[in-house]
């Protein structure tokens, strides 16, 4: 049978941000792909250096739009050790409690874009529909839905008071049985299962050979979550379950990142329900004395890491992003080889790929 | 004169292309207001599908350099052609304008030619996209059809005649043939959800694997052509699943035709409609495997009962 | 048979719940938007309350505000509305309150000379204060 070779990208229905593939298909099976990255890099690393840590805050929320509150709450807590900054409680709290929520609505994108993308657009409407609820939340909490700026070195800009909690948690509730009917339809639509059941499968040997974080090494059995491993905000004061499968395909990977919104909701409420008075920030100087920090976050697609370098000025002198996306790019010739066709765009989805964050 | 007159009439009015082309546009816009209502959204202005069409007549009209121009240029006017003549067989109101016996078997026939020339065009214009596509619509084709004439070949058998308007006639003295062929029924629908690639058989043109399937080199006029083909396609396939099996516009109830059969061809419309929300798209190995191990035997089943009743 | 029809089914009543009443769609812009008050939209700079200290333009990450001092009392205040990524350090960082983020959402413009508005301008002894328009 002659070999076809299909481009996927850097322009493709399939994918959200540009990414080239080169799949090299016999009849209806890949054979071997080629990836190329790097179409949304903007050297940010580089324009790190050129501002001041205070600047910063902001280039480093933009790097991605669906994660941004975690590079800021990662970036910020690699200069507040710098600077040996204790942040109050309440700011803490404040801080996980965004974190929480963008997970719940990173996870809810995710599952609509999954969803349009093996045809079945119904939910994927319902499922950006219900994201507009945490998005609203978002938006009277911070002023932005997208880019929030809650965090500022040394605490959060944000405030909250009893009415608006009790706002907030009704629509949790509510957020709650809504996302509970997507659990259902992926536990037993049929049609959905048969697209993403077996498709894409890792195994947790290979999750561990590749290093790979997040919800795709936990859908493969393999049990990290920096949120438990190495607590940072206020997650040693919080109790939840790291949500983990066994079977590692794209049906696994879905089923964990469902639970993983309801358990963010239970997280939701722990926070609001315990909320501690105080402060919400403590003053920083500008000037960093010189040394290293090394900031780990549980980003919605796994574990960021950021590097900060100071020598003692007002500007950095090297901030390294290591996002959880590289570590999933990594595994996809793997993952697509000897894969059906029509199954090419479910195994991209899977995997919950934020270009702009891997390309920086 | 007046028979050269009323042949025009027939062909060009009603219910030929202009009677089709309203129909067409109307169910479009129908099954997209549907669609969006089920999945929270407002859905299109009224005039949307004629302001596709207008503006897809308007446009640029390009191909491949490699691709085979003619034959491209011809085959919407096939499938167009094919569709349009299906509807003379097919009563709308109380006359076929051209019924006879073993019309059912010519309007099969006819819209069976759609589908070739679909995956012909995929086939010609010779982009990868396309030609995956093409292919796909064939193995669809071989996946769907057989079930969809054994189901169909179920109403002529107990009616006794293979034209459409018997079998419809035969319908309001009787009762209706979905009642008593329910297997026939279900399988009809799923095999023209299955012809029609409506979502969830809407393989060929998987927007997110192989951008728009066959017609992805298809721009400007040939375009709007084609969409026209396959909505005029739609029409002609519930016209004739509610004649086989839901009794055209025949009662005994002292209705006007145009009501009856307007309201059981909208109903199934709607139908359609919500099935297409229902579910994920399937993939083609899988819809090959539901068509021949799930509806291909109860087609034989119930072929066999629909014999064994009509012997008795 | 509850079990047949779940699998084959699931979205059924979710699909009637939002058929009467669950849509979402806005009809923007023939519908008003309502913005929470809190929503950091269009750069409002009060001239009135601006010392010309410079702590917004040394924090700007896009360097979208300048500020052009000719003396002591003279000095302008440029904001540029193309460079400008309404982040809102500039509303934190001064310390005389003079910058707000307000919530309005549409500072999109036809002509490209509004884009560069220059927000304060502290020029002669009469203390000549530009407005905003």
């Amino acid at each position: 049978m002659t070999r076809v070779t299909i481009p996927i990208g850097p322009q493709h229905p399939a994918l959200k941000e540009p990414l080239s593939f080169l799949l090299t298909v016999e009849g209806e099976r890949v054979m071997e792909s080629a990836l190329r990255i790097g179409y949304v890099h903007r050297g940010l690393e580089h324009i790190f250096q050129n501002r001041s840590y205070v600047q910063n805050v902001h280039v480093v929320e933009r790097i991605c739009g669906i994660c941004s509150h975690i590079h800021t709450t990662a970036y910020c807590q690699g200069v507040e050790a710098l600077l040996e900054l204790e942040v109050p409680p309440r700011a803490l709290y404040l801080r996980t409690l965004l974190c929480e929520l963008e997970r719940i609505h990173s996870h809810l994108l995710w599952l609509g874009v999954l969803a349009e993308h093996i045809g079945f657009t119904t939910i994927f409407m319902y499922a950006w529909r219900d994201r507009e609820i945490v998005l609203d939340i978002m938006e009277e909490l911070s002023g932005g839905r997208v880019a929030h700026a809650v965090n500022v070195i040394g605490g959060v800009r944000i405030d909250l008071d009893q009415e608006h909690i009790h706002s907030i948690l009704a629509r949790l509730d509510e957020l709650e049985r809504q996302v509970e009917t997507f659990l259902g339809v992926i536990q037993h639509e049929r049609t959905l299962q048969a697209r993403t059941r077996g498709v894409g499968h890792l195994s947790a040997e290979q999750v561990r050979r590749y290093c790979v974080v997040g919800p795709v090494a936990r859908a493969s059995g393999v049990d990290v979550d920096m949120r438990r491993d190495a607590p940072y905000a206020a997650y040693a004061w919080l109790d939840f379950q790291v949500i983990t499968a066994e079977e590692g395909d794209v049906w696994a990977r879905t089923m964990v990142r469902v639970l993983e919104s309801i358990e963010s909701l239970h997280i939701c409420r722990q926070l609001l329900n315990e909320l501690p008075v105080g402060s919400l920030t403590v003053r920083a100087s500008r000037r960093v004395p010189p040394g290293e920090a090394v900031s780990r976050c549980e980003a919605p697609r796994g574990e960021l890491v950021y590097y900060i370098r100071s020598d003692g000025s007002d500007r950095p002198a090297r901030v390294k992003v290591r996002t959880p996306t590289l570590t999933t790019l990594i595994t996809l010739p793997d993952q697509l080889r000897g894969v059906n066709t029509a199954d090419v765009p479910t195994v991209l989805s899977g995997v919950d790929l934020c270009i702009a964050c891997a390309d920086r | 004169m007046r028979d050269l007159l009323s042949a025009l009439f027939t062909l060009l009015i009603f219910p030929g292309f202009g009677f089709l082309f309203v129909c067409a546009l109307v169910f479009q816009w129908i099954d997209r207001q549907v669609t969006a209502r089920l999945q929270g959204r407002i859905g299109p202005p009224w005039f949307q599908p004629l302001a596709d069409f207008v503006k897809l007549m308007a446009k640029e009209d390009v191909l491949p350099v490699n691709a085979h121009e003619r034959a491209c240029a011809a085959l919407p006017m096939v499938s167009l052609a094919a569709v349009l003549t299906t509807v003379l067989v097919i009563p709308i109101g109380r006359h076929a304008p051209n019924a006879f016996e073993g019309d059912l078997i010519v309007a099969l026939f006819l819209l069976s030619l759609p589908a070739l020339a679909y995956f012909l065009a995929g086939w010609l214009s010779v982009s990868v996209f396309s030609v995956v596509g093409g292919s796909r619509a064939l193995l669809q084709y071989f996946a769907y059809e057989v079930p969809f004439l054994m189901a169909l070949g179920g109403p002529a058998i107990l009616c006794g005649s293979w034209s459409i308007s018997r079998i419809a006639v035969q319908q309001s003295q009787t009762v209706w043939m979905m009642f008593v062929q329910p297997v026939g029924f279900l399988l009809a629908f799923v095999g023209l959800i299955g012809k029609l690639k409506r979502s969830p058989f809407d393989i060929p043109k998987a927007k997110s694997e192989i951008g728009a399937g066959p017609l992805t080199e298809f721009s400007g006029r040939k375009l709007a052509l084609w969409h026209l083909s396959l909505d005029m396609k739609t029409v002609v396939g519930i016209f004739l699943l509610v004649n086989v099996f839901l009794g055209g516009s025949f009662t005994e109830l002292a209705v006007p035709t145009a009501l009856i059969f307007g309201v059981k061809a909208l109903l199934t419309l709607l139908a359609f409609s919500v099935v297409g929300v229902l579910y994920a798209r399937l993939r083609i190995d899988q819809l090959v495997s539901l068509g021949w191990r799930v509806l291909a035997p109860l087609a034989l089943v119930q072929t066999l009962v629909v014999i064994w009743i009509g012997v008795q | 048979m509850s079990r047949f029809v779940k699998t084959l089914a699931h979205l059924l009543p979710e699909l009637a719940r939002t058929l009467f009443g669950g849509r979402v769609t806005v009809r923007y812009p023939f519908a008003p938007l309502e913005l929470p008050a809190c929503f950091r939209g269009k750069v409002v700079i009060r001239p009135e309350l601006c010392a010309g200290c410079g702590l917004c333009v040394r924090d700007c990450p896009a360097f979208a505000l300048e500020l052009v001092r000719e003396s002591r009392e003279q000095f302008r205040l440029i904001h540029y509305h193309d460079r400008c990524a309404y982040c809102g350090q500039c509303e934190d960082s001064c310390r005389h309150g003079a910058i707000t983020l307000v919530n309005e959402f549409v500072p999109a413009t036809a002509q490209r000379d509004t884009l560069t508005r220059v927000a304060v301008e502290r020029g002669t002894s009469t203390r000549q204060n530009l407005d905003e328009d």
